[in-house]
C-alpha cells in the first residue's frame, strides 16, 4: 500500500508540471533565505559568547596592597556581589603584561624611571550581571570602595551586537515567513491541479470503497516530496554558498568578530530545515480542496 | 441483500421540489437477478445511487449487504463500497492506465498484497474474456471490451453485490448480448445482480424478477 500510495503521489507530481517544479523553487526560496540569516545569525551568536566569556571589568586600585593584604582586599571585593571570579594583578604582573605585548619594543619599557602602572583586579562577573544594567550596577558597587581609583569595563557593545543577532533574525523569519506562505499558496496550487486531473481517478476510489485517508494520503505526499526536495536545494546551495566563501569569509570573521573559522549547520539544524521544507510543502498538499466527497 | 422501506427521494432545485423516488419499498434476496426497468427519468439511477450512498434519502430506510445506509456515518461509506460492486452505461475506465491497470488499481487502493493482485486481476480478466487485452489503453478497445473491463474492475474486489446501471446503454444488440451473457455468468457465480435498464425487450430477454418504476414509484414487481 505504502509503494501504491508513493507512486502516486510521484505521478501526481509529474502531473503538477510547472506548478509543482515553482512549488519546490519557491520551498527553496524561502528556505534559501531564512537558512542564510539563520548561518549568519549562528556565527554572530557564536561571537558572542565567546565575547562574553572574555569580558572582564577591570578595577584599578589607588596603591599597591601588601602581600598580605591582597587576600583581604580581594574578599572584600568580591563582596560587592555578582562577581563569578577575580584575579588580583600586581603592578610587577602589569608591566611584564605589557612586555609581552609590545614585543619588540620591550626595552622601552625598561628606560621607564618607575612602574607607572597600577596594580589591579580583573573581575568575570556572573551571569546574571551580564546585561548592561547588571554591570553598570556592578562597576557603580566597585567604584564605591575606597582602595578602588577607577573601574572600566561594560557590556553595551556586545549587547549591540546582540540586538543586531536579534535584528538579523526577525528580518530572516519575517522573509522566510513571506516566501514560506507563497510557497504553500503554490504547493496548494500544484496540488488542486493534481485534484482536477485526478478527478476521475478519485471517483473511481470512492466508488470501489476507498477510504479517505488512501484518496488524501498521496496529495499530502505530493506536498511533502515538493517540501523535502525544496529543502535539500536550499541546504546544498546555502553550503556551496557557504564553501565558495569560506576563503573570504574566514578571515573577515577573524579580524570583525575575533571568530576562528566559520560554522555551517549542525546535522540537527539541517534537520530542522528540511524538516520545516517539508511541512510547508505537505501544508500545501493538505489545503487543496477538491470535489467534495459523496 | 437489499430491503428498502417507504423510501422517498426529493431533490430541491430553488423553491421548486422534484421527486425523484416516492415511498418505494422492495426486498431482493442474496443471490437474486433482479431487473429495475423503467423509462429515461423514473428514477432508477437515483434508486442505485441511493444503494451504494452516493445519495441520501429524503425518507424512509435503506439497508444493503448488512448495512444500515440510511443512519450510515460517513466513515462507514467505503465498508459498504467494498461489498457493492458498480457499472454505468460509461465504463468510466482511467484514459491513461491500461485494462490490467484499471482492473489492478481497484485492489492497491484498498491494501490488497501485492502478490495477490495479478492473479486476480488477470482471473477476473480471463472471466470477461479480457485476458489478450490486458496491456491495452481503453481508447485502444471496443466500447464493448471497455464496458467488460469496467465489469472485471467491479468484480474483482468480489462483491456480494453488482449495481449495474444501463451497462448496455451504449452498445450495439451484439455487444449488449454478450454483456447480458456475462452477467448472467457472474450471477450463477453467486453474485447478485440489480440491473437498470430502460430496454423493456431486456427484461423479457432475461425473464429475471422484473421491477418497473415510473416517475419515482413502483409500478410492478414481477417474476
Amino acid at each position: 500500500m505504502l509503494f501504491f500510495l508513493i507512486g502516486e503521489a510521484l505521478r501526481d507530481l509529474r502531473r503538477g508540471g510547472r506548478v509543482a517544479v515553482s512549488a519546490v523553487l519557491l520551498i527553496m526560496l524561502s528556505l534559501t533565505a531564512l537558512g542564510a540569516f539563520w548561518v549568519l545569525s549562528l556565527n554572530l551568536g557564536r561571537a558572542l559568547v565567546q565575547w562574553r566569556d572574555r569580558f572582564r571589568v577591570v578595577v584599578y586600585l589607588r596603591e599597591e596592597p601588601p602581600a598580605g593584604q591582597v587576600e583581604g582586599l580581594l574578599e572584600k571585593i568580591e563582596g560587592v556581589g555578582g562577581i563569578q571570579r577575580l584575579r588580583y594583578v600586581s603592578k610587577g604582573q602589569a608591566l611584564q603584561a605589557l612586555r609581552r605585548q609590545i614585543g619588540g619594543q620591550a626595552s622601552v619599557v625598561a628606560e621607564l624611571p618607575a612602574n607607572p602602572l597600577p596594580a589591579s583586579v580583573e573581575v568575570t562577573p556572573a551571569a546574571e550581571a551580564m546585561t548592561p544594567e547588571g554591570t553598570r550596577a556592578l562597576i557603580q558597587r566597585l567604584s564605591a570602595l575606597a582602595e578602588v581609583e577607577e573601574v572600566q569595563g561594560g557590556t553595551a557593545w556586545v549587547e549591540w551586537l546582540a540586538q543586531f543577532q536579534g535584528l538579523l533574525q526577525a528580518i530572516g523569519l519575517s522573509l522566510g515567513a513571506v516566501l514560506a506562505l507563497a510557497a504553500i499558496l503554490t504547493a496548494t496550487t500544484a496540488t488542486t491541479l493534481v485534484l482536477h486531473a485526478r478527478r476521475e481517478e478519485m471517483e473511481i476510489m470512492r466508488l470501489v470503497g476507498a477510504s479517505e485517508m488512501v484518496i488524501r494520503l498521496p496529495l499530502l505526499l505530493q506536498g511533502l516530496i515538493q517540501g523535502f526536495v525544496g529543502a535539500l536545494m536550499a541546504v546544498g546551495g546555502l553550503y556551496l554558498a557557504f564553501r565558495l566563501a569560506l576563503p573570504t569569509l574566514e578571515p573577515l570573521l577573524s579580524v570583525t568578530l575575533g571568530l576562528p573559522g566559520a560554522a555551517f549547520f549542525a546535522p540537527a539544524e539541517i534537520a530542522v530545515l528540511v524538516g520545516g521544507g517539508s511541512l510547508l510543502g505537505g501544508l500545501g498538499g493538505l489545503r487543496a480542496k477538491g470535489e467534495k466527497p459523496a | 441483500m437489499i430491503q428498502l422501506q417507504g423510501v422517498s427521494k426529493v431533490y430541491r432545485v430553488g423553491p421548486v421540489k422534484v421527486t425523484a423516488l416516492a415511498d418505494v419499498s422492495l426486498e431482493i434476496e442474496k443471490g437474486e437477478f433482479t431487473v429495475l426497468a423503467g423509462p429515461s427519468g423514473s428514477g432508477k439511477t437515483t434508486l442505485l445511487r441511493l444503494l451504494y450512498r452516493d445519495e441520501v434519502p429524503t425518507e424512509g430506510e435503506i439497508r444493503v449487504a448488512g448495512f444500515d445506509v440510511t443512519g450510515m456515518r460517513r466513515s462507514r461509506i467505503p465498508h459498504l463500497r467494498r461489498a457493492v460492486g458498480v457499472v454505468f452505461q460509461d465504463a468510466k475506465l482511467l484514459p491513461a492506465r491500461n485494462v490490467y491497470d484499471n482492473v489492478a488499481f481497484v485492489l492497491r487502493v484498498l491494501g490488497t498484497p501485492r502478490r495477490e493482485i495479478t492473479p486476480r486481476v488477470m482471473q477476473t480478466l480471463k472471466a470477461v474474456g479480457l485476458s489478450a487485452r490486458a496491456q491495452a489503453l481503453p481508447a485502444q478497445i471496443s466500447q464493448g471490451e471497455q464496458q467488460r473491463a469496467a465489469l472485471a474492475r467491479a468484480l474483482v474486489k468480489e462483491p456480494a453485490l453488482l449495481l449495474a446501471d444501463e451497462p448496455t446503454g451504449n452498445l450495439d444488440e451484439a455487444m449488449a448480448d454478450e454483456i447480458l451473457y456475462l452477467l448472467s455468468d457472474i450471477w450463477n457465480r453467486g453474485t447478485t445482480i440489480l440491473l437498470a435498464t430502460h430496454r423493456a425487450t431486456l427484461a423479457d430477454q432475461l425473464k429475471r424478477r422484473t421491477l418497473v418504476l415510473d416517475g419515482g414509484r413502483l409500478l410492478k414487481d414481477e417474476d
